[in-house]
C-alpha cells in the first residue's frame, strides 16, 4: 500500500517529465515529455501500426529482469530487402539513466516515417537504406529510472547483482528516498567542524572553507540509510555491470575496466542485441546515444589499439565535422584521446567486428541552459563535476526557466544515523537531461545528424566504360564502380584485418570465357594488376567519393553479365553485349 | 566432510605422507571402464552417461552446450552436494581437450570421473565438475579417416576470405588414410633432406653455401582453383584459444571475440555461476604441474610506477613527468572528485587505461615451482622417469591463462604424454641443466671449473661474450646470482644445429621406429599431382607426437591422474583456530578471533588479490543483543596465505552470557563456525 502511495506521489511530481498520459499513444509521437519504458514499447508499436508496410517490429530478447527489448526496422520492401541495402543502426539509453537518448531513436523513427512521401529527401533516404532502431537498450535501467527514486546518475548499469562492498551480500544497500519525493537528493548536516560553509552568493549552495575558516556544513552524500547495518550508507546499490563495457572487442576484466562484467556478453539483454546485430551484417553506420557532454565520439577507445586506418578516418572526419555544424556546441572527438580509455565498449565492437562507422552521441550540454560555455574563470565543464560558478548559473535556469522544479530546497529531516540533517539539491531529472521544453530541439538536431550520415552510406553504380575488340572474338572490357558517397563499400579496417571477405565483382556469360582480369592501376598507361587465378571473380573495395576500374580480357560472343556484390552496399548488376 | 575423515585428513596432511598413501588407495579401486582405446565424443558421452546412471546418488549430468557440429558438451557433477544449488563445500573444475586435438586428455578426464565415483575419499568434502571434452567437434577429427590435427570446431568460416566458405579442405591423394605432406622440387624451394636421416627435412642455409631443393605443402588439391592447397577446410573456431585473457581477434582460428562460440561462452557462464569453484585443472597439451606458467611478456603495468598522461595530468593536479604509485594516484583523484564519490583502483585503472596483468605474479610462481618439484618426486616414486619432450606453452586466449588471470584461483594443467627425448651422446656434455643451476650454491658452481662451465654455456645458448671466466667472476663478486643466470638462460632459445634436424621430428622418428614399427612416419613416395606434377608424399603421421599408443593409456593415467588429488588437498581451507574475549567492563568486550588457512595454497592467489577474485570469505558475527562497537558484523577476509594465521579484533557490547555465533563463510574454502558464550569467560 505504501508503495502504491509512493508511486502515485511520484507520478504527480514527474508530471512535466513523463506525460503520465493514460490515453493511447498516437503517431506522430510527441516530444514535449519523456516516455517511460512501457510507453516506449507502446510508441514503437504505434509506429509499426501506423506504417505496417515500411516497418517491422522485432522482439530482440529479454533483459535481466525479463523486460522485452524491441527493435524497429524501417525499410521499404518495394526497393528491396533490408539486408540488400546499407544498414543504419541507431540505439540509445544503454545507460539506464540516460533517457533522452531513447527519445532520439523514437524521434528519428517518427521523422523518417511521418515524412515519408511528403519530403523528398526523407523519402529518398528511406528508400535507400535499411534502418534498425533500438531506442532503449537498457530497458531495466530506464524502467527503474522512472519508477524509483534516483539521482541523475543512478540506474546506469545492468541489473546484474554485484557485491560492491564485498560483504557477501548483493545489492543490499541502495540509496533511499527518505523524504518520499521521488528523487535521491543530497544530505547535509550543520557542523561547525565541517569543511563547507554557505555560499554567500546563493544560500542553497555550499563552498569549501578556506584554511583556518570556520565551517558550517558537512556534506553526507546521497540520501540514504545504512540498510545493511555495516556502518556505510548506499555502498552496494544495483550492479555494477556497465552495459557499455561488456562487449566482445578488446574486453578486459573488472580490475582493468570497472563495470566490465564477468565475461563478454554476460549481460543477457546485450547478448540478445549482439545476436540481433550479427544477423544484420549490412550495418555500416551506427549511432549510439548517451546523455552528457555534447560530443560525437569515435573510436578507438584505447590507445593501445592504434589509430584507425587512414581511409576510415577520412570518413569519420567528414561525418563528424558535418555533425558538429548540425548540433551547435557539439565537438567531434576521439574516445581514448579526448575523453578516457574504455575497454569492451559498444562502439569498438561495431567498428571492429561488424565493420561499421560508429559515433557515440553524448547529448546534453549544460551550457545549452545558459548559453555559457565557460564559467567566470574560463573553465569548461569538467569530468569531475562542475565549479560553483556553473552551479549558480544552473540554479538561475532552475529558478527562471524550470520554475524551481529541478532543485529541492534544503529541508530538515531526522536521520536514524546522522540525527538532524537537511535534504535537498538537484532532482533526478536535472543536470543531465534537457528540460522537456528543450527536448524537441535536441532530438531533432541529433536525428538530423543521423540523417546526414545516412545520406553518406555507400551508393555504388556500375558502368562499362570501355569495350574494345582487340583480336578475333577477343574483347577488352573495362568496368567502373563509382560511389559518390562518403562511406566505402567495405571499411578499410575490414579489408586490412580480414574481418569478412571483400566485395565481389563477377563477370560471366554462356558463351564467353574470361581470359584475364584485374584492377586497373593506371587507366592512361593501361597498367592492370591481373589476378593470377579465377579472373572472373575480383575482390574489391569501392572507396568513398571515388571509383575503381577493372579490366577483363574476354573471348567469345554474346552477353557478358557483370555483378557487384557487397555485404554493406548491396548487389548491382549490369551487362554488355560482345 | 565427516568428522572422522577430517581428523584422518589432517593427520595425513601434517604427517606429510598423504601424497604417498592416497594414490595407492584410489588406484586400488576397481574401475568399471576400460582404458585401452581412445573414445570419440559420442562414446565419451555414453561412458559418462553410464557412470552417471550407475552412481546417480552422487552424480549429475549437466548439458553445457551444443556445438556447431551437433555434439553435446556434457559436464559431470560429482560429490555429496550434487544437485544442490547452494554449495557449502568447494569444487574443482576439471576440463579436458579444449583444443580437441589431444585424445588422451579426454581419456584422463573420464578416468578421473571413474575414480571419483568409485571412491568416496575425494568426494566427501569436494564437489567435482568434469568436462571430458571441451571441443568435441575437433576431437571428431581424430576418428575421421584422412584428417590432420585440426583444432577447429564445425562453425563455418571463410579462411581464405574468398567467395566460398570451407571449400578447400584436405585430400588423401595416396589413399593411405593419412594426411601428410607433399614435397616438390622447385627452384624457389627452401628445403633439403637432412643428411643424417633423409626422411627429415631441414631449411637450407644460404650463408653456408646451401641451396634449397623442395617446396613443402600439406597433402591436398587446389579444390577451388585459386592456386592454394587446403587453405579453407571445414571450420571454425579453436575453442581452446577462445577465452578472454590475451585474446587476439582476427586470427585464423581464434574466433572473432572471446566466447564467440557456444562451447567457450557456456563454460565461462558456468564457472561464474559456480563461485564454489576453488581450482581448475585442464587436461590438454600444457603442464603447469611440471612447468609453471611462463612469464617474460612485455608491457603489463607496474602499479608502483604509473605515469599520468599530459592531457589528464591537470585533472589530477599531477605532474606528467613523474611516476606515481596506485595509492598516490588514488589520493590525487580523491582530492578532485565531488564529495561522496568513491575512488577505486579499478576506476583509476580504467580511466588511465593501465591494461591487464600479463605475467604470472612472483608469489604465485613460488607455489607453482614448489609443487612442480613435488610432482617430479612423485613421478620418480612411481617409476615414471623417462625424459620426454617439454609440454607445450599455454597459448594466448587459452582456458588455462583465462583461469589463472581472470578467476584468481589456482590453475593447473597436465599433458600426460609427449614423445620420449632422444638420448644424446653425452661425450662433451656438461651434465648441468638450468634447473640444477638454480639449486647450486655459488661455491659449487665455481668448483665445476671453466671447461664444464664453458660446455654448459654453449649448450644453453648463452651469448658468445658470456665467457666462463667472466661468468665465474660475476658469480664470485655477487654481481649475478645463479637464479638470475638460470632465469636468463631459460628464456634463451636453445642453439640448434641445423644438421641435427629439429628435435621434435627426431624424437618422432625415433619413437616411430622403436615403438610403432615405423608407422608414425610415411616414407616419401612419388605421386603425380594434377597441378604440381611429380611430387613425393610423406611425413609424420598426425597425432604421433601427442597421442600415446592405446596400450599405454591406462598406465599413463593410472600414475598421473591422481596427482590432481594431491593438489586438491592443498586447496586453501579456512578455519577458526581459537577465540578469546576480554571483558572491558560495562558489558563491553574485546573479541579476538584467530582465523587460519590450514592448507598450503594461499587464499586467494596473488593474481586473485590483484583482480579481487574470487569472492572473499565473510566472517559473520551473530548474537542476541549484539552491538558491534568497532569492526563490522560482516568482515570480508580477502587474503589469507597458505598455512597463515590472522587475528581479527572487535569491540562488542553484549548482555552477560549471551550466545555469539561466529560464521566463517567461504564456500570456496570450506569455512568454519563456532559458538561462544560471551561474558561468561574471563
Amino acid at each position: 500500500m505504501k508503495k502504491i502511495f509512493l508511486n502515485l506521489a511520484l507520478f504527480l511530481f514527474i508530471g512535466i517529465y513523463s506525460s503520465g498520459q493514460k490515453e493511447k499513444i498516437t503517431v506522430p509521437l510527441r516530444f514535449d515529455h519523456y516516455y517511460t519504458y512501457d510507453q516506449v514499447v507502446e510508441a514503437l508499436k504505434a509506429l509499426h501500426d501506423a506504417y505496417p508496410k515500411l516497418t517491422k517490429l522485432d522482439l530482440v530478447g529479454k533483459s535481466e529482469e525479463n523486460r522485452e527489448i524491441w527493435a524497429l526496422t524501417i525499410n521499404n520492401p518495394e526497393t528491396g530487402d533490408a539486408l540488400s541495402k546499407p544498414g543504419v543502426y541507431v540505439d540509445g539509453n544503454i545507460h539506464g539513466n540516460e533517457i533522452q537518448a531513447g527519445e532520439v531513436g523514437l524521434y528519428f523513427a517518427n521523422e523518417m516515417l511521418t515524412k515519408y512521401g511528403e519530403n523528398k529527401k526523407i523519402t529518398k533516404l528511406v528508400d535507400k537504406n535499411a534502418y534498425y532502431l533500438i531506442p532503449v537498450v537498457n530497458v531495466d535501467g530506464r524502467y527503474h529510472f522512472f519508477a524509483d527514486a534516483n539521482t541523475p546518475s543512478t540506474n546506469r548499469g545492468l541489473r546484474r547483482p554485484k557485491d560492491d562492498d564485498r560483504d557477501g551480500l548483493f545489492d543490499e544497500d541502495f540509496p533511499d528516498d527518505l523524504d518520499g519525493d521521488g528523487s535521491i537528493c543530497q544530505m547535509r548536516k550543520r557542523d561547525s567542524l565541517g569543511s563547507y560553509k554557505t555560499d554567500p552568493a546563493d544560500p542553497r549552495l555550499m563552498v569549501r572553507v578556506k584554511p583556518g575558516e570556520k565551517g558550517e556544513w558537512t556534506i553526507l552524500g546521497s540520501e540514504g540509510i545504512d540498510n545493511d547495518g555495516d556502518g556505510r550508507i548506499n555502498e552496494d546499490s544495483e550492479g555494477y555491470v556497465d552495459p557499455n563495457r561488456n562487449w566482445g572487442f578488446n574486453w578486459a576484466p573488472d580490475y582493468v575496466q570497472r563495470g566490465a562484467g564477468d565475461y563478454p556478453f554476460s549481460g543477457v539483454g546485450l547478448n540478445a542485441i549482439k545476436n540481433y546485430i550479427m544477423a544484420r551484417p549490412n550495418i555500416i553506420m551506427v549511432f549510439a546515444f548517451h546523455n552528457n557532454g555534447g560530443m560525437y565520439l569515435r573510436g578507438p577507445s584505447t590507445k593501445s589499439q592504434g589509430e584507425f586506418q587512414q581511409g576510415d578516418i577520412r570518413v569519420f572526419d567528414y561525418l563528424g565535422k558535418n555533425a558538429e555544424k548540425i548540433v551547435p556546441g557539439y565537438r567531434y572527438l576521439i574516445s581514448w584521446k579526448d575523453l578516457y580509455s574504455t575497454y569492451g565498449d559498444f562502439g569498438d565492437f561495431m567498428d571492429n567486428i561488424v565493420g561499421a562507422y560508429t559515433f557515440v552521441g553524448e547529448l546534453f550540454q549544460t551550457s545549452s541552459e545558459t548559453y555559457k560555455k565557460k564559467d567566470e574563470k574560463g573553465e569548461e565543464e569538467s569530468m569531475f563535476g562542475e565549479s560553483n560558478d556553473r552551479t549558480r548559473e544552473r540554479l538561475k535556469f532552475n529558478d527562471n526557466l524550470a520554475m524551481g522544479e529541478l532543485y529541492k530546497d534544503w529541508k530538515p529531516y531526522k536521520h536514524p544515523v546522522y540525527g538532524d540533517i537537511e535534504i535537498g539539491g538537484w532532482i533526478k531529472f536535472s543536470s543531465r537531461l534537457p528540460h522537456p521544453f528543450m527536448l524537441q530541439d535536441l532530438v531533432h538536431r541529433n536525428a538530423a545528424a543521423v540523417i546526414f550520415a545516412a545520406g553518406q552510406t555507400p551508393d555504388v553504380k556500375l558502368s562499362v566504360i570501355k569495350k574494345e575488340e582487340i583480336g578475333k572474338n577477343l574483347y577488352k572490357v573495362q568496368v567502373r564502380l563509382y560511389n559518390d558517397k562518403a562511406m566505402p563499400s567495405i571499411t578499410y579496417h575490414c579489408v586490412k584485418s580480414k574481418v569478412y571477405p571483400m566485395d565481389l565483382l563477377k563477370v560471366s556469360g554462356n558463351n564467353i570465357e574470361v581470359i584475364s582480369g584485374g584492377k586497373i592501376i593506371n587507366k592512361y598507361t593501361d597498367q592492370v594488376s591481373y589476378k593470377p587465378k579465377k579472373p572472373e571473380i575480383q575482390f574489391c573495395q569501392v572507396p568513398g567519393f571515388g571509383y575503381v576500374d577493372y579490366q577483363f580480357l574476354v573471348s567469345g560472343k554474346g552477353e557478358m553479365k557483370i555483378s557487384f556484390e557487397s555485404r554493406k552496399a548491396g548487389k548491382i548488376t549490369g551487362s554488355v553485349k560482345l | 566432510m565427516t568428522f572422522k575423515f577430517q581428523k584422518f585428513y589432517r593427520l595425513l596432511l601434517f604427517s606429510g605422507v598423504m601424497w604417498i598413501v592416497l594414490p595407492f588407495f584410489l588406484s586400488a579401486q576397481s574401475v568399471s571402464l576400460k582404458y585401452d582405446k581412445y573414445l570419440n565424443p559420442k562414446d565419451l558421452n555414453t561412458a559418462i552417461a553410464g557412470l552417471n546412471k550407475k552412481f546417480s546418488k552422487k552424480s549429475r549430468l549437466i548439458n553445457l552446450a551444443k556445438t556447431p557440429g551437433n555434439n553435446e558438451l556434457k559436464l559431470l557433477e560429482i560429490g555429496q552436494e550434487t544437485g544442490s544449488t547452494k554449495k557449502t563445500i568447494p569444487a574443482v573444475l576439471v576440463v579436458a581437450n579444449m583444443e580437441g586435438t589431444v585424445p588422451v586428455s579426454s581419456m584422463g578426464a573420464l578416468y578421473l570421473a571413474d575414480m571419483l565415483l568409485n571412491s568416496d575419499e575425494m568426494t566427501d568434502s569436494l564437489t567435482w565438475y568434469v568436462l571430458v571434452c571441451g571441443n568435441p567437434d575437433a576431437l571428431d577429427h581424430y576418428f575421421m579417416k584422412a584428417y590432420p590435427v585440426d583444432p577447429r570446431n564445425a562453425k563455418p568460416h571463410n579462411d581464405d576470405m574468398d567467395e566460398l566458405t570451407d571449400e578447400d579442405g584436405y585430400n588423401d591423394l595416396d589413399k593411405n588414410g593419412i594426411i601428410t605432406q607433399m614435397r616438390v622440387k622447385d627452384p624457389e624451394g627452401k628445403w633439403i633432406p637432412l643428411e643424417k636421416d633423409p626422411r627429415m627435412m631441414r631449411k637450407a642455409d644460404p650463408s653456408k653455401g646451401e641451396t634449397g631443393i623442395y617446396k613443402l605443402y600439406q597433402e591436398g588439391l587446389d579444390d577451388d582453383g585459386d592456386g592454394k592447397y587446403n587453405e579453407d577446410g571445414k571450420g571454425g573456431v579453436n575453442v581452446g584459444i577462445n577465452f578472454p585473457h590475451l585474446f587476439k581477434p582476427f586470427t585464423a582460428t581464434g574466433g572473432l571475440w572471446p566466447g564467440c562460440t557456444e562451447e567457450s561462452f557456456n563454460l565461462m557462464k558456468f564457472v561464474y555461476e559456480h563461485p564454489e569453484i576453488a581450482m581448475t585443472f585442464a587436461y590438454g597439451s600444457t603442464n603447469f604441474c611440471m612447468v609453471p606458467p611462463k612469464g617474460g611478456r612485455k608491457a603489463g603495468v607496474d602499479l608502483n610506477r604509473i605515469k599520468i598522461p599530459k592531457r589528464m595530468a591537470p585533472m589530477f593536479n599531477a605532474d606528467p613527468d613523474k611516476t606515481y604509485t596506485m595509492k598516490e594516484v588514488m589520493e590525487l583523484a580523491k582530492a578532485v572528485v565531488p564529495p561522496g564519490m568513491e575512488v577505486t583502483e579499478s576506476m583509476i585503472a580504467s580511466f588511465l587505461g593501465l591494461g591487464a596483468v600479463v605475467n604470472p605474479l612472483s608469489d604465485d610462481l613460488k607455489f607453482y615451482k614448489e609443487l612442480a618439484g613435488e610432482y617430479k618426486d612423485y613421478l620418480k616414486e612411481k617409476g615414471m622417469t623417462e625424459e620426454r619432450l617439454e609440454p607445450a606453452k599455454a597459448k594466448d586466449g587459452s582456458f588455462e591463462l583465462w583461469s589463472y588471470y581472470h578467476l584468481g584461483i589456482p590453475t593447473f594443467t597436465m599433458d600426460f604424454w609427449t614423445l620420449p627425448k632422444v638420448k644424446e651422446k653425452k661425450e662433451k656434455g656438461s651434465g648441468i641443466t638450468t634447473d640444477k643451476l638454480e639449486k647450486m650454491t655459488s661455491e659449487e658452481f665455481v668448483a665445476l671449473g671453466e671447461e664444464k662451465i664453458t660446455a654448459f654455456l654453449k649448450e644453453s645458448g648463452a651469448p658468445a661474450q658470456f665467457k666462463a671466466e667472466n661468468v665465474v667472476k660475476m658469480v664470485e663478486d655477487g654481481k649475478m646470482t645463479l637464479k638470475q643466470m638460470a632465469g636468463m638462460l631459460k628464456n634463451k632459445p636453445k642453439p640448434k644445429d641445423s644438421k641435427e634436424g629439429d628435435p621434435e621430428t627426431k624424437a618422432l622418428l625415433a619413437f616411430s621406429d622403436s615403438h610403432l614399427d615405423g608407422k608414425g612416419f610415411v616414407n616419401w613416395t612419388p605421386y603425380k599431382h594434377p597441378d604440381l606434377g611429380e611430387v613425393e608424399i610423406g611425413g609424420a603421421v598426425p597425432y604421433t607426437d601427442n597421442t600415446p599408443p592405446e596400450g599405454m593409456i591406462d598406465s599413463l593415467l593410472n600414475v598421473q591422474v591422481p596427482w590432481v588429488f594431491e593438489i586438491a588437498k592443498k586447496l586453501p581451507r579456512l578455519k577458526i583456530l581459537k577465540t578469546k574475549t576480554i571483558s572491558k567492563g560495562g558489558g563491553v568486550y574485546e573479541l579476538n578471533v584467530w582465523i587460519e588457512n590450514t592448507s598450503y595454497l594461499p587464499f586467494p592467489t596473488a593474481m586473485g588479490k590483484r583482480n579481487k577474485r574470487p569472492a572473499p570469505a565473510i566472517l559473520v558475527l551473530e548474537g542476541d543483543n549484539l552491538n558491534v562497537l568497532s569492526g563490522k558484523k560482516r568482515t570480508p577476509v580477502s587474503d589469507l596465505g597458505g598455512l597463515q594465521t590472522k587475528k581479527l579484533t572487535w569491540l562488542v557490547m553484549a548482555g552477560k552470557k549471551s550466545q555469539l555465533s561466529i560464521n566463517f563463510n567461504a564456500p570456496n574454502a570450506w569455512g568454519d563456525q563456532k559458538q561462544i558464550k560471551i561474558g561468561g569467560e574471563k
